[in-house]
């Protein structure tokens, strides 16, 4: 007996007009506990961060130009934000571009020196002895060369060039010359007697101008590049659309890169065409929320989840934050005590509210998923497993949305009008909100010690033999 | 109902059990099973994900196997991925969009 049965009104499964799958996910990514190891040191130099930002509110009261403000930023950006991008990356590349990871021994290895230079450079910051950053900072740099290395291999292996690649691509590019230029600063500064025309050379721009440079080519090179290529894939992905406008989506990129590039050559130079440049880096933004709007127009899924709406609220951070850009790149704007606090207001809402908010709302995908492959994927077809929204709490997660942007909106507040009180305020509430970002985690992570499998409905035994 | 009728049955029942967990509805309602051919003890699926690179891609298809190998007078599985035609959810049922609320065409 042989027969066919006709499921879907699609093919056959005899017709010859089939397109082979590339390889297999689960052959190809890295295995989960890589990408968790990153992911949870990162939540934990989250945590320490909103305390610190409670235990002293005055940080962010001030100017930012202070080794707290310097050792908190670099926790916060080392710490969090470097360690759940890149472990992302080594899970997500793969999957986003269908290949496969070069060397998950090598990921292994930066996460040491990724650990030893984060810790080593916030303490040295803390206490102001730069020639103790640049040493840390050289080891978390051979770090950032492996993950460079390792992503550059993988990408090479990339069988289809397209705007995710590119931004990849782009994204390692921006986190060396960042890594690069921080590292240089800091062995120009603690080495000036040894290696007098390094000393020369970096002590003839402006400081301030030289750390809002190289901030500038982490957190919108590294971050924002990342965020805006990335979501091309995973949003229709999540939403069930398709990306709708392919020169829209590769020009967000390149304007985004083009405008990056002149940012940071001006914003060193503290030239007037900073706002020019600036204005680049905006028209980007503006492409990609109308490709974004575009993606869920046509989305298939009628409601969002909380996970999506989390990023998107992010998204729509840009708006503020590329006005309070302009406002801050405005020839001739006159320096006073609101206009400097404006600036940590500009890297507070882009650090936080637009970065971080987006990779929050992009963990509740990536960590369910992560702890699902390692407890369940073996299990499917052999039992009843759960599926990725069961493992933590939708209604935590609202609520955790809320008191964040209570959090986030009170912290601005209060570091404009350089009130530390309100500072701690703020920060207290964005430390409840991560508490139950935690909670929730924990309840993902829960599945690995004790997984939810229930036994299959009963099948019937095939009459005849097949 | 003969034995082939019963046969795919047993065969849909089986499939329905498993689950695409980003989504949270089962492959075949979810329109991703294209066909399924049987001879002789033999299975063979032809089947494809919602996006190409999907993460889920070899625990779903592991998946198909267990739970076709879990059916007595089943000794072997085949499953075949293919990307054409791609998939659209005009591809789901109408049990399947209500499950996970994807919109009617």
């Amino acid at each position: 007996m042989a027969a066919t049965l006709p499921i879907s009104a699609a093919v056959d499964a005899t017709a010859p007009r089939v397109t082979p799958a590339t390889q297999p996910f689960g052959t190809t990514a890295p295995s989960s506990t890589l990408p968790l190891m990153f992911t949870v040191t990162g939540l934990l130099a989250l945590f320490l961060s909103a305390s610190w930002i409670v235990a002293q509110p005055e940080i962010l009261a001030m100017y930012h130009y202070s080794p707290g403000a310097i050792a908190l930023t670099h926790l916060f950006v080392l710490g969090w934000l470097c360690s759940i991008v890149m472990g992302a990356m080594y899970q997500l590349v793969p999957v986003a571009l269908e290949t496969k990871l070069f060397s998950e021994r090598l990921a292994q290895i930066q996460f040491a020196f990724h650990i030893t230079g984060c810790v080593g450079m916030v303490w040295a910051f803390q206490v102001w002895n730069l020639k103790f950053v640049a040493q840390f900072g050289a080891v978390l740099a051979v770090g950032v060369a492996l993950f460079i290395y390792n992503l550059a291999r993988t990408l090479l292996r990339v069988p289809k060039w397209n705007v995710v690649a590119t931004s990849v691509a782009s994204a390692i590019g921006w986190v060396l010359l960042a890594v690069a230029a921080g590292l240089v600063i800091a062995i120009a500064k603690s080495s000036s007697e040894s290696l007098p025309k390094l000393a020369g050379f970096v002590f003839r721009f402006d400081p301030i101008g030289a750390m809002h440079a190289h901030a500038h080519l982490g957190a919108i090179g590294f971050f924002l590049v990342l965020i805006v290529g990335v979501s091309y894939k995973l949003i229709p992905m999540f939403t069930l659309s398709e990306l709708q406008n392919h020169r829209r989506a590769a020009w967000s990129v390149i304007l985004l890169n083009a405008g990056l590039a002149g940012s940071f050559v001006t914003i060193l130079l503290r030239s007037p065409w900073k706002l020019a440049f600036a204005l680049v880096v905006i028209s980007a933004l503006a492409l990609y929320t109308l490709e974004l709007r575009a993606i869920l127009w046509a989305r298939k899924r009628a409601s969002l989840d909380w996970g999506v709406r989390y990023f998107l609220t992010a998204v729509g951070f840009m708006f503020p934050l590329s006005i309070i850009a302009a406002v801050l790149s405005w020839p001739g704007l006159r320096v006073n005590a609101y206009t400097m606090q404006f600036e940590n207001v500009y890297g507070f809402l882009g650090l936080v509210g637009v970065v971080s908010f987006a990779i929050m709302g992009m963990l509740y995908k990536i960590i369910p998923f992560l702890v699902w492959f390692g407890t369940y994927s073996r299990h499917i077809g052999r039992a009843q497993v759960p599926v990725l929204a069961e493992m933590y709490s939708a209604r935590l997660q609202v609520i955790g949305y809320w008191i964040f942007l209570a959090g986030l909106l009170t912290t601005l507040v209060a570091m404009e009008f350089s009130n530390p009180v309100a500072v701690r305020w703020g920060g207290g509430l964005l430390v409840a909100s991560l508490a139950v970002f935690g909670f929730n985690v924990a309840k993902m992570l829960r599945h690995f010690v004790r997984p939810q499998l229930k036994p299959l409905a009963k099948i019937s035994v095939i009459r005849t033999a097949l | 109902m003969t034995d082939t009728e019963q046969n795919e049955k047993i065969i849909f029942e089986a499939l329905r059990q498993v689950i695409d967990p980003e989504i949270g509805c089962n492959i075949l309602d979810l329109g991703l099973v294209y066909g399924v051919a049987f001879a002789a003890g033999k299975v063979r699926v032809t089947m494809t994900l919602t996006t190409p690179g999907c993460p889920m891609h070899e625990s779903i298809t592991a998946g198909v196997k267990n739970m076709l190998l879990n059916i007595e007078g089943i000794s072997n599985v085949e499953v075949d991925v293919v990307w054409d035609p791609p998939w659209h959810p005009s591809m789901m049922t109408e049990v399947g969009r209500a499950m996970t609320g994807v919109r009617n065409f």
